[in-house]
């Protein structure tokens, strides 16, 4: 039946989700120029990798990819951490969190 | 199932847990003390203490081949030995850090404390079996380096530096584990053992998740040794870091990541894939190409030095493709032991030559030229003597430590039939001689009329300079006894 591929969610769908995910997430890095949005994308790749691991979980029996995500959840926080002192200090000194004013380090 | 842990497992993390408990302790003398600056030698007594006390529990503990923490980590010949690496590069760059005018300020504890912090996670990194495990190493060790660039006291160059690592390596942290989902999915598995089984069934069934999984990963890890897609960060962080923090971030890192790449490539069952021999087989090759035909056009010294760097990271990769495609029996081990011996000398060298840029920097945020160390060989002749050692090294000269390291590698190349890569690899080792010897031409042929500048200082800098010109030399003339005592080290765990 055509219909069943719709209503029964299966494992392929969640990984197409998750890949969808992560592209819009990896375009977000490639092609924004502003430094928030730019973690804010490392954040979708990261959660696109999660459901990955959930969904492969889930339907492996098999429940290390369930731990797993909280060491990647954990680390997604660090990240976080970091990338926000970071452009702190980046907008203190480039009154600006753009990088297109990044130019004093080229050859 | 046992859940507990044993005592081994302990005596595995006691020199990852040694480096955290005195980390703290230079950080807490501070907090203390009011917020007041300890003095800067007490500081790196306190680093050096750490380091030298964590070297000495992975000599006493680690090596045979030991499993710990339910065999997420593993304590073999190649870990005890890349410990070594890393924590003997840690130690020399704590004297540099000490020294130098870019690292040494109110935060100088900090930043002790963070290049140990990063130190604990090059260790995890070496001693993982277990991709995950890897992966958080991996973000440990570059969380630390990406606050401890971004510290320097020079202010735009390294905060563009920082931001331009932070961004990229997160991305590439993304990739790297969007690689390890898709193995955990195929594979079932993230612990190497279990993995290396499954690696030949999954490639000879034509598995594409598995395979774009293992490309993933090792474009995670590419990114991390600068190889080549991912290489473009390598010039502006190396320039933009303080340079002892660039004299850690090449060779530690490095060697860490490395014994990493060689961890997932052992096994036999990557020949079930040809494309995936092409593709690192390409990225070795073009690595080797783009360091060394850049680093020829380039007048800036340490962005010089970082495109050398790139160039060692494509003839390591060598290595690595060794490893993986040669179809001999235990190829692997011998790979590790190449692989080893040349990250050894490589750290040596390139200790040695930031640290020579370190001497000459006179003020913060100074760009050296090459064109800077004209007729050094007549005002400061030790210096230069040590720099033309560590230069010949690096460009491969024998006698010297630079090319055993590189005959090592190539001769393995040959020997598993990947004769166009030792080729291409000896024919850009001739290209690096030319940019290798330019500031020895410099320093010896010409600037009679230089002026005699003043050095700072910088005693430890200077001790470090020596140190790995005399490493160099004796190393290079006693090369077959540490070549057997790797042997031994790695050989012995299987």
């Amino acid at each position: 039946m055509p219909m069943n591929s719709l209503i029964d969610v299966g494992l392929s769908h969640y990984l197409a989700l998750s890949a969808a995910l992560f592209a819009i997430g990896m375009l977000g890095v490639l092609m924004r120029r502003n430094v928030i949005v730019m973690m804010m994308s490392i954040e979708l790749m990261l959660n696109a990798v999660n459901l990955t691991f959930i969904a492969f979980s889930r339907f492996r029996d098999n429940m290390d990819g369930q731990a797993m995500v909280f060491f990647v959840m954990t680390i997604a926080a660090a990240e976080a951490a970091v990338g926000l002192a970071l452009a702190v200090t980046i907008f203190k000194r480039f009154r600006e969190v753009n990088i297109r004013y990044f130019e004093h380090l080229k050859g | 199932m046992n859940h507990a842990l044993g005592i081994s497992s302990y005596l595995i993390a006691a020199p990852m847990l040694a480096l955290l408990a005195a980390s703290l302790v230079p950080v807490m003398l501070k907090v203390f003390s009011g917020n007041r600056e300890p003095h800067p030698f007490v500081t790196t007594a306190y680093g050096f203490i750490a380091v030298a006390s964590a070297l000495g529990l992975a000599i006493t503990f680690l090596g045979g081949s030991k499993f710990g923490f339910h065999k997420a980590l593993v304590s073999d010949g190649l870990a005890l030995w890349a410990s070594i690496i890393v924590l003997v590069s840690g130690a020399f760059s704590i004297f540099m850090m000490h020294d130098h005018v870019e690292t040494q300020s109110k935060l100088f504890s900090e930043k002790v404390f963070l290049l140990l912090g990063s130190l604990i996670g090059m260790l995890i990194v070496v001693l993982s079996n277990d991709l995950i495990v890897t992966f958080l190493g991996i973000e440990t060790m570059s969380l630390c380096l990406y606050v401890l660039i971004a510290m320097s006291r020079e202010t735009v160059l390294s905060k563009e530096a920082a931001f331009k690592y932070f961004v990229l390596g997160s991305f590439a942290s993304a990739i790297f584990l969007y690689g390890i989902a898709l193995i955990y999915g195929t594979a079932g598995t993230t612990q190497f053992p279990g993995l290396m089984e499954q690696v030949g069934p999954l490639l000879e069934s034509r598995n594409h998740l598995f395979l774009i999984g293992i490309i993933f990963v090792v474009l995670g890890f590419a990114f991390k040794v600068s190889v080549f897609p991912f290489h473009f960060w390598t010039p502006d962080v190396y320039q933009g870091a303080p340079t002892p923090v660039t004299a850690f971030m090449a060779t530690a890192v490095k060697a860490a990541t490395f014994v990493a790449i060689l961890r997932l490539f052992q096994s036999t069952g990557y020949q079930h894939s040809v494309p995936l021999k092409e593709v690192i087989s390409w990225l070795a090759a073009l690595t080797m190409l783009v360091g060394n035909a850049a680093a020829i056009m380039q007048p800036n010294f340490k962005r010089m030095l970082a495109y050398s760097s790139v160039a060692h990271s494509g003839y390591l990769m060598v290595g690595v493709v060794a490893a993986g495609f040669g179809d001999s029996q235990g190829v692997a081990s011998a790979a590790g032991i190449v692989v080893l011996f040349y990250l050894l000398a490589y750290s040596i060298m390139t200790l040695g030559s930031f640290a020579f840029v370190a001497l000459l920097e006179k003020s913060v945020g100074q760009a050296l030229q090459v064109d800077d160390v004209r007729g050094l060989g007549r005002t400061h002749p030790v210096l230069a003597g040590c720099m033309a050692i560590v230069l010949f090294s690096l460009a491969g000269v024998p006698p010297l430590l630079g090319f055993f390291g590189k005959f090592g590698l190539f001769s393995l190349a040959i020997e598993q039939n990947f004769y166009w890569l030792a080729i291409w690899g000896v024919l850009n080792s001739v290209v690096s001689v030319y940019y290798y010897l330019r500031p020895i031409v410099l320093m010896y042929m010409q600037g009679d009329d230089a002026p005699h500048v003043e050095m700072n200082k910088q005693i430890m800098t200077r001790f470090t300079l020596f140190g790995s010109a005399i490493l160099i030399i004796v190393m290079g003339l006693f090369s077959s006894p540490i070549l057997s005592a790797l042997k031994s080290a790695i050989l012995g765990r299987s």
